[in-house]
Parts: C-alpha cells; structure tokens; sequence
C-alpha cells in the first residue's frame, strides 16, 4: 500500500503537469472534483455557475427575464411612477378611445386602462407566484418524503397523486370557485390545491434515483435521521427539478387564473385581473374598442410566454445531462 | 403482456373507484344537500328537512356516496339535476354529441398537422421557418384558447365577414353540427390551433431524437431515397411518444371544449356546465366533473396499452 500523503503529493504533480503527463498515468484513488481529464488545467467552476453561464448563453431565456422584469416593474412599479384614477368611477370618460398621454384610452369605469391593466398584473403576479410557491413546498415535501420511504407507503403516496391527477384541473377549480371568496390567497390556494401534484411526482422520480447515490448512504451510516436526509440531502440536489417546475407552475396558474375570470370566477370587485378584463372587454368586440382587448390580451400571452422561455431556458442550464460541453 | 394489460386496468379501476370516492365528498363538503336550491332560500327547516329525507340527503355521506356510486356502476345514473328537472344522463345526451364533434374534429385536426409539421421542422431544424414555427408554437402555447378564438372571430366574423362568430341555436342535434361546418369552423380551428402547439412541439423533438439514431444513418446508408428513410423509418419511429400526448391530453381538451363552447356559444357539455357553475347546480357539476375524471383515467389506460402493441421495445413479462 503506498503512502497516502506520497499519493497526494504525486497526483498534485500529475495535475500541475497534466499537458506532459499522460492521463492514465495518474495514481488510483478517488478523483479529486474539477480534475481535468488531461488536458490543460482550469478554474474549478461551480455546478450554480455552470449553470448560470449556460443560461445566460440562451438568449430567448435572457430575453425572457428581461420581460418579466419589465412586467414586473411596470405592474408594481407603475402605478407609482404615473398614479391615475383607479377608484372613482368616470362616466364621461367611459370607453374614451386612446389619446396621447392614456396611450390605451379608457375602460367602461372611465379608468385609464394602462392604469387597469397594472393592476391586473399585480394580481396576475401574486397569484401565479402564491400558487407556485404553495405547491412547489407542499410537492416537494410529499415528493421527497414518498421517494424515501419506499415501498406501501410509496406506493399509496403516489396512487393519491394518480388520483388528483385524474381529475379534470380547470373543472376542478371552478367547482371550488363557486363557494371560495374571489380574493388574492383564496384563489391562489384553489389553484395551488390541484397544482402540488406534478411537482411531488417529479421530485419524487428525482429521490429515487438521489436515495441510492453514495453520499446518501454516507449520510445513513453516519446515523443521519430521515428529516436531516430530506432537508440537507434530497431536496437541495434535486433543486434543479424544483426551479424549473416553479416557473412553469407560475405560467399555469397565471393562465389558469385568466381561464377563471373569462368565466366569470375571477377576483371580485374592485380588484381585477387581466383574464377578468378581458371577459370584461368581450361584449365591446363588436363595437372595435380594441384598446379594452388586445392591450391586456398582449400582457398576458407575453408574460406567460416570457415564463415559459425562461422555464425551457432554466431546464437547459440546470439538467447536467443536456449540458454542451 | 396480457397480464400486464390486466394488472393495469385493475389499476385503472381502482384509481376510478377513489377518484369518484374524492370528488363526490368534495362536492359534498361544498353542498351538502340541494334543498335550497330546489325550495328557495326561504324555505322552513322542517321543509328542507323532509327534502332532504325523501331524496336521502339525510343519510351518512359514505352512505350517499355508496348509493350514488352504485347507481352510477349499475344503472349508469349519473343523478338528476332539480335545477332543470331532468336526469343528467338525458341532458348529456343531448348535449353529448357536439361537444365530441367539436373536440375529436379539433384533435384529429391537430395531430394531422402537428405530425406532418413536427417533422418538417426537425428534418429542416435551424432554419429560418424552423425558427419561425417553433416561435408560432411557443405563442400560442402560451395563449389562452379563449383569447386566440377572439382574435379570430374578430378577423374572421367581424372584419371579413367570412364565418359566423357564434353557433346559432339551429344546430339542435349533432348531426347538424356535422352540416353545418360553416358553423362550426372558427369553434375547431381555434381548438386545434391550441393543441397544435403543444403537439409539434413534442413532434419535433421526438423526430430529433429518431433522426439521431442509427437506423436512419444505416437506411441511408444502404441507399433508400429519402422519402422511403422518412415514411418507413422515421415517422413510425417519432409518433410512439404522441400516443402517449394525446392519451395523457384529455384534460386539455376538456378545458379547451369548455371555454371554446363558452366563447362560441355552443351548446354542448362545457356549456351545460358553465350554466350549472352559475346556477349553482351541483348535480350536473359532480357529473361532468366525473365524467371529465372517467375520460382521463381512460385515456391514461388506452396510452399505455396502446404503447405496449405499438412499441415492440416494451417487453412486459
């Protein structure tokens, strides 16, 4: 057996010489992260920062984020940097065409639309991101909690799972909608109660195959609990997973939420959403007030568009396996 | 491979039984009894009382779920709304037939596009109408059916004049729904489009995938002409995968038919119970919501059986 701090000192020799020294001259042992396979030595990158780059290098993903921070500003934002009208009802102004300071003119209450439409952006936002973070918690938790256990308990986790997914999504919220109050959490809780699901299977897919890798066992035999191995151990590495399904949720639950006001179940009066002023807009159709209809129309496919992009984008960037080298 | 067929409709059942058991409590727990509904919200306690006696509303909710669950397995009774005084079953019925001919008209229409093009797109990846259709798709993935069907019914209904922006109340059966495709044809583009998207997408990366392997390579090799690589190779290889998309896109389609039949005005299922949503008619909601469940569960089945026939890779023993 060699000695091990001769071992080191020779594989440290053979990293700082790998251009001259054939690669499979290097001694046995476990390789150290970040080795070069024999080629010229390089900064040691992180996994995040990898991840990072490739993602920056996608550039429909950038543009993505750069319209969803627009979207973002512009909803929350907005309504500081130019205030209108938003609470007394104008019956003069009703339906007034666009002119050049209100660039989308007026909606029926006589209030300026751009301004309208931040405030359905607010909503839009807060539900989509309140759906996706309630259900990503609880589908992670019971995805990672099924993928442990194994076995009956597994098996019966995940027929429930089976079970909620059979039933129809939008039929489902809209039955709940009829007895819910149409506010900001009621809603976004609806929407997250049938939305949990695909994360959980995900991440319990993803569990299966982290519970058997080596640095789990490591955990188990140094005597770490169940609890501390999902905390610590399967659910920061299957965080990939988690990311990505976050932004898809959020685009779901913005078009799902915009499928509840066109019939009729969005958020009460006075809040609104951009679903809800389009059903709002459709009886004004046949007399051309496209300002009420396609402005808001726009804001919606964009943003869920721009989560989508940055969604498939995050994909690309965080799955190792699909990674360009 | 006959086992496994059995094993997995057993499955199937009992995910049905549970599926039934889970909305008929939620549905419950939301309405317990349609006593108001029927005798007004001004109706005596001893009034609702006896309703709820004489129509067994009284009774434990397992009690009533298991009457309802064996009515529905041995005499198909899908209950029986008092908002309209009809049985839903017969309400169905009527309504049955134009919904699936919208629905199966915009999902035959889509996946004879999506195919075709998926393909196309994957043979010709890169290219500036590859770019072009992968962004095409990508809206309209990203689009409200209700907002895309708008959009066409104010260029094609309003501003061209050329097809009617909402199904008149002739079309009472589903057999003129079949004369009438005039009608019917903003309603089914507006469907198709929406799956289009979603298809073509799995269509060209799957067709990616095939183009990558090496039968194609060894095809080519041996000298086929390419349009022989294409049909007998390629495209048998890439639509396994839409068997299982279209199996597991039930729910889409129910949503889809529901807001397209709400936006067009037609009267079928997702109509009948978008007014149910309204009237409060909780009979025909647990229904359709079922029934909604029925299909999906089923359509779930008939995708991994038809997988294990049409993928001799899939070995069941």
């Amino acid at each position: 057996m060699t000695d091990p701090a001769a071992e080191a000192l020779v594989s440290g020799f053979a990293h700082a010489d790998a251009g001259q020294l054939a690669p499979n001259g290097l001694p046995e042992g476990p390789a150290e992260p970040g080795t070069p396979d024999g080629g010229e030595v390089s900064v040691v990158t992180s996994g995040w920062r990898l991840s990072l780059r490739e993602f920056m290098s996608n550039r429909l993903a950038v543009i993505g984020v750069a319209v969803l921070v627009f979207f973002i500003l512009f909803s929350f934002a907005g309504p500081i940097v130019d205030p209108t009208n938003q609470s007394l009802a104008n019956p003069a102004l009703s339906d007034n065409p666009p002119t050049g300071t209100h660039i989308f003119g007026y909606n029926d209450q006589g209030f300026d639309e751009v301004g309208a439409m931040m405030r359905g952006g607010q909503t839009s936002f807060e539900i989509g991101a309140l759906a996706a973070a309630m259900a990503i918690v609880v589908g992670t938790l019971y995805g990672a909690v099924s993928g442990l256990a194994g076995g009956i308990v597994d098996t019966i986790m995940m027929r429930i799972v089976d079970v909620g997914l059979s039933l129809p999504y939008l039929l489902v919220i809209l039955v709940l909608a009829t007895k819910f109050n149409s506010n900001v959490l009621e809603i976004a809780g609806i929407l997250a109660a049938f939305s949990w699901l695909v994360p959980a299977r995900l991440v319990r897919g993803e569990v299966l195959t982290l519970r058997e890798r080596d640095f789990v066992w490591a955990a188990r035999v140094m005597g770490a609990r169940q609890s501390r191995l999902v905390f610590k151990h399967l659910i920061p590495n299957a965080l990939s997973v988690t990311i990505v399904n976050v932004t898809f949720l959020i685009a779901d639950s913005i078009l799902a939420l915009a499928y509840l006001g066109f019939l009729g179940f969005g958020l009460s009066y006075p809040q609104t959403s951009w679903g809800d002023m389009l059903a709002n807009a459709l009886q004004y159709l046949n007399s051309g007030y496209w300002w009420l209809v396609y402005p808001v129309g726009a804001c919606l496919v964009i943003v869920v568009l721009a989560f989508n992009l940055v969604g498939d984008g995050l994909r690309d960037a965080l799955d190792v396996r699909l990674r360009r080298r | 491979m006959i086992a496994y067929i059995v094993r997995r409709v057993l499955v199937a059942i009992v995910i049905t039984f549970f599926v039934t058991l889970v909305t008929y409590l939620m549905l419950h727990i939301i309405a317990p009894s349609p006593a108001y509904t029927v005798l007004g919200p001004k109706a005596t306690h001893a009034s609702v009382a006896a309703f709820n006696r004489a129509h067994g509303f009284d009774k434990p909710v397992l009690v009533q779920f298991w009457n309802y669950f064996t009515g529905l397995v041995l005499h198909f009774n899908w209950g029986f709304s008092y908002k309209l005084d009809q049985s839903v079953w017969s309400l169905f019925k009527e309504d049955f037939g134009r919904s699936a001919y919208l629905t199966i008209a915009g999902l035959v229409l889509a996946i004879l596009i999506a195919i075709p093009l998926g393909i196309f797109q994957a043979i010709r990846r890169n290219s500036a109408l590859d770019y072009s259709m992968t962004t095409l798709n990508f809206v309209l993935y990203s689009m409200p059916s209700f907002f895309l069907g708008l959009i066409l019914i104010q260029v094609f209904a309003l501003d061209l004049n050329v097809f009617p922006a909402d199904v008149s109340d002739n079309i009472t059966t589903w057999v003129q729904a079949l004369t009438h495709v005039r009608q019917m044809f903003l309603p089914i583009i507006t469907l198709a489009a929406i799956n289009v998207a979603s298809f073509s997408r799995y269509m060209r990366s799957s067709a990616l995938d095939a183009l990558a392997q090496d039968y194609i390579r060894l095809a080519r090799a041996k000298g086929l002409s390419e349009r022989l690589v294409l049909t007998r190779h390629l495209v048998r290889n890439a639509i396994l995968p839409m068997i299982t998309l279209i199996g597991l896109s039930v729910p889409a389609l129910i949503a889809g038919n529901l807001l397209i039949e709400v936006l067009f005005n037609i009267q079928g299922l997702g109509n009948l119970f978008f007014i149910a949503l309204g009237n409060e008619d909780y009979q025909i909601l647990l229904a359709y919501t079922l029934f909604g469940a029925f299909l999906t569960v089923i359509g779930n089945l008939m995708a991994d059986i038809a997988m294990t026939f049409a993928d001799p890779r899939i070995r069941l023993d």
